[in-house]
């Protein structure tokens, strides 16, 4: 950009000069074509700076909110931040997801085992083979070898989420609803 | 001296863009309320305050003090200068572009020929040249805050007046200035925040009320946000102006909960399995020479003609350690406005603390920390006015997190070094991780018996709420099969739910 600067300013200073001075101005003297040139370039580079406002991301000072009391976090509101990250229809987080399911598996167990009065073991037989519910899509969430409903697998498909969530949203629905039985 | 000009000034600035003009505009209307109040403080005040409002412009006299409210508390000369920290200086983008447009402009008059054009474009190249000839100033202020009350009882509405005059010698064309009010104190009437402008040695005062809450409040430094006239630059300051009230409550007793049976030697109200002088039959024995004759089973001596002595149990005093978790993830709520599981344990704490003490108990206080707080077991008034302190005011327990890493085996082997031998230990905690279940397990094991006392923080809205609220029961569950006691109180205040949850206890 240098050579580009040095000529911007030689320009700037030839054009002081003629001002000042009216034989420079008439040496220079150019032609309608010239003229037309030198307006089309202002034209374009004056547009290209005024569009340098449109993509610039402003960013003032801001007070934040003082007259507000710092807020207190929502006890599992970083669970539902997790769930989020991995209900992305795409593939991967990997073990993100696995350790959300064994979360979500202990849990279960430990319900089955007291709703059933059975040991834990059984009830984790009951969770991992899907006869721990009656709900399809909370059975598939445990088994790998059962699929989820096709309905769920559509609308998974339509709204861009994964079945893994909906496996989990109805697991959960179902340990509530054991839970609420046995309490 | 009244300044009409000055106060014409802020309302102008006030007009232009953002949140904060919309605050000083808002506080200016309630001002207009209780300008009686200024009246008789400040006769200048209150004639330009018919003009200005409560957030008032005076130019400042020689060493005229602030005379709003009879009983506030100045905390910083008028005169020197408030410490300052730059804390940031930004363009604001507001002029970005004029110079492009301002060439665009000349480029298209040269194109066709045309002389207003060019005209207009020399217009787009002053206000270009407008915005670049400034620079944000840096304040030079002098800020001065009272509270009307340095002790308020919980729940007290508490008036705060800040006083910011202009001793620099540069005029402030746009001034922002929002208050750094304590994260633990929530602003009741009236913006923290003021947007005006300041000429060298003017003045700008504004007021807003907090409700008093538990703990320590420190004030923030005040942050002033000034931009140059054309709004081109904006820098921002923090100025320090030292103000704190700290809010104690009463401990009134209540939750009146039954002890384990791990006890001193000492006489006092928690019923033992030995046999001794007492009130509660316990068991009977053979009559040996020198027990009392009021002691001696005179039913069975008539019957069987032996004589046998009746033993009653002995009621003795335990040493009780009051353990509240505090750490960052004890900070939870059912909702993000509501009181935390802390504030909810230290208020439960301070109840037991009392009918502990009553009962002839002794008591100490320790928090589940970063920071170190340990309060050894005692009796006696001082001791209750000490533990009162504690609670109200330790930096362990604040009403928001404390900065600083949990080290959990640290912490542990340093809270059973203090921990007296027949300490029994009351656990308040909101339970929501495997930690504060694993303490209270260890500390147990080590034979300090543990009861956990836990305010119930959760929901069921989303699935993650959900989940968390069944791993908080299943902890609750194996809490109480591994034999340690738990009680857990959510919308029942906490006396009801250990009356409630008491009838199921055995001794």
């Amino acid at each position: 950009m240098r050579p580009l600067a040095v000529a911007g300013v030689l320009a700037v200073a030839v054009g002081l000069l003629a001002a000042l001075d009216r034989g420079i101005a008439a040496a220079i003297s150019p032609t309608s074509a010239v003229v037309t040139l030198l307006g089309v370039l202002g034209l374009v580079q004056g547009v290209r700076y005024a569009n340098a406002r449109r993509d610039r991301r402003r960013l003032p000072t801001d007070p934040g909110e003082p007259e507000r009391r710092a807020p207190a976090a929502v006890p599992g509101s970083d669970l539902d931040e997790r769930i989020a990250r991995v209900a992305s229809a795409a593939p991967g987080s990997y073990r993100d997801r696995r350790d959300l399911r064994d979360r979500v598996r202990e849990v279960a167990v430990d319900a089955v085992t007291r709703d059933r009065n059975c040991s834990a073991a059984a009830a984790a037989a009951a969770v991992d083979d899907g006869t721990w519910t009656d709900d399809p899509a909370a059975a598939a969430f445990f088994d790998s070898r059962s699929t989820y409903p096709l309905r769920i697998r559509l609308s998974a498909g339509i709204r861009g989420r994964s079945n893994y969530w909906y496996g989990l949203r109805a697991a959960v629905d179902e340990i509530g609803r054991i839970q609420g039985g046995a309490a | 001296m009244s300044d009409p000009s000055g106060a014409a000034v802020a309302s102008e600035s006030s007009e232009s863009e953002q949140g904060g003009a919309e605050a000083g505009s808002a506080a200016r209307k309630k001002a207009d309320e209780s300008n009686a109040d200024e009246a008789n403080a400040d006769e200048s005040n209150a004639n330009d305050g018919v003009a200005t409002g409560q957030v008032s412009e005076t130019t400042v006299e020689g060493n005229e003090t602030p005379g709003e409210g009879g009983d506030s508390t100045a905390t910083a000369s008028t005169d020197a200068p408030t410490d300052r920290e730059r804390r940031r200086e930004v363009a604001t983008d507001r002029w970005l572009g004029i110079a492009g447009a301002a060439l665009a402009l000349v480029g298209l008059g040269v194109l066709v020929r045309q002389s207003s054009l060019l005209l207009a474009g020399a217009v787009g190249v002053g206000y270009a040249v407008y915005a670049r000839a400034g620079d944000a100033p840096t304040p030079t202020l002098s800020v001065t805050r009272s509270v009307s009350d340095e002790a308020p009882a919980p729940g007290d509405e508490v008036r705060v007046t800040v006083r910011a005059v202009n001793v620099g010698e540069t005029a402030l064309p746009d001034l922002r200035l929002s208050d750094g009010v304590p994260p633990g104190l929530a602003v009741v009437d009236g913006p923290a925040r003021v947007a005006t402008a300041l000429r060298p040695g003017t003045a700008v005062t504004f007021e807003y009320t907090v409700r008093a809450a538990r703990g320590d409040h420190e004030w923030e430094p005040l942050t002033a946000i000034t931009r140059d006239a054309a709004g081109a630059r904006e820098r921002s300051t923090a100025l320090d102006a030292p103000t704190s009230i700290a809010c104690t409550p009463e401990l009134t007793a209540g939750g009146d909960l039954p002890l384990r049976g791990l006890t001193t030697v000492n006489h006092g109200r928690v019923p033992t399995d030995v046999g001794g002088a007492g009130v509660e039959f316990h068991a009977t024995r053979e009559y040996r020479r020198g027990d009392p004759l009021k002691r001696i089973d005179w039913n069975r001596r008539a019957r069987t003609g032996e004589l046998s002595t009746v033993e009653l149990r002995e009621e003795r005093a335990a040493t009780v350690v009051l353990l509240v978790d505090a750490r960052e993830s004890a900070y939870v709520a059912a909702d993000p406005d509501a009181e935390t599981a802390v504030e909810a344990s230290v208020a439960a704490a301070g109840q037991a603390f009392s009918a502990l003490l009553d009962g002839g108990d002794r008591v100490g206080i320790a928090a589940l920390s970063p920071l170190d707080c340990w309060l050894p077991p005692g009796s006696g008034t001082v001791h209750a006015a000490r533990g009162r302190e504690t609670l109200a005011t330790d930096p362990a327990l604040a009403p928001t997190p404390s900065d600083g890493r949990f080290y959990r085996s640290l912490w542990l082997r340093r809270f059973r070094r203090r921990l007296p031998v027949d300490a029994q230990v009351l656990f308040f905690t909101p339970l929501v991780d495997d930690t504060a279940a694993t303490l209270a397990r260890r500390i147990d094991a080590h034979g300090h018996l543990v009861t956990v006392l836990s305010p119930d923080p959760t929901t069921t809205e989303t699935a993650g709420q959900r989940l968390t609220t069944f791993e908080r029961r299943q902890r609750l569950r194996s809490l109480r099969s591994a034999g340690i006691r738990a009680v857990e109180w959510g919308d029942d205040s906490f006396p009801v739910a250990v009356a409630a949850a008491t009838r199921r206890w055995s001794r």
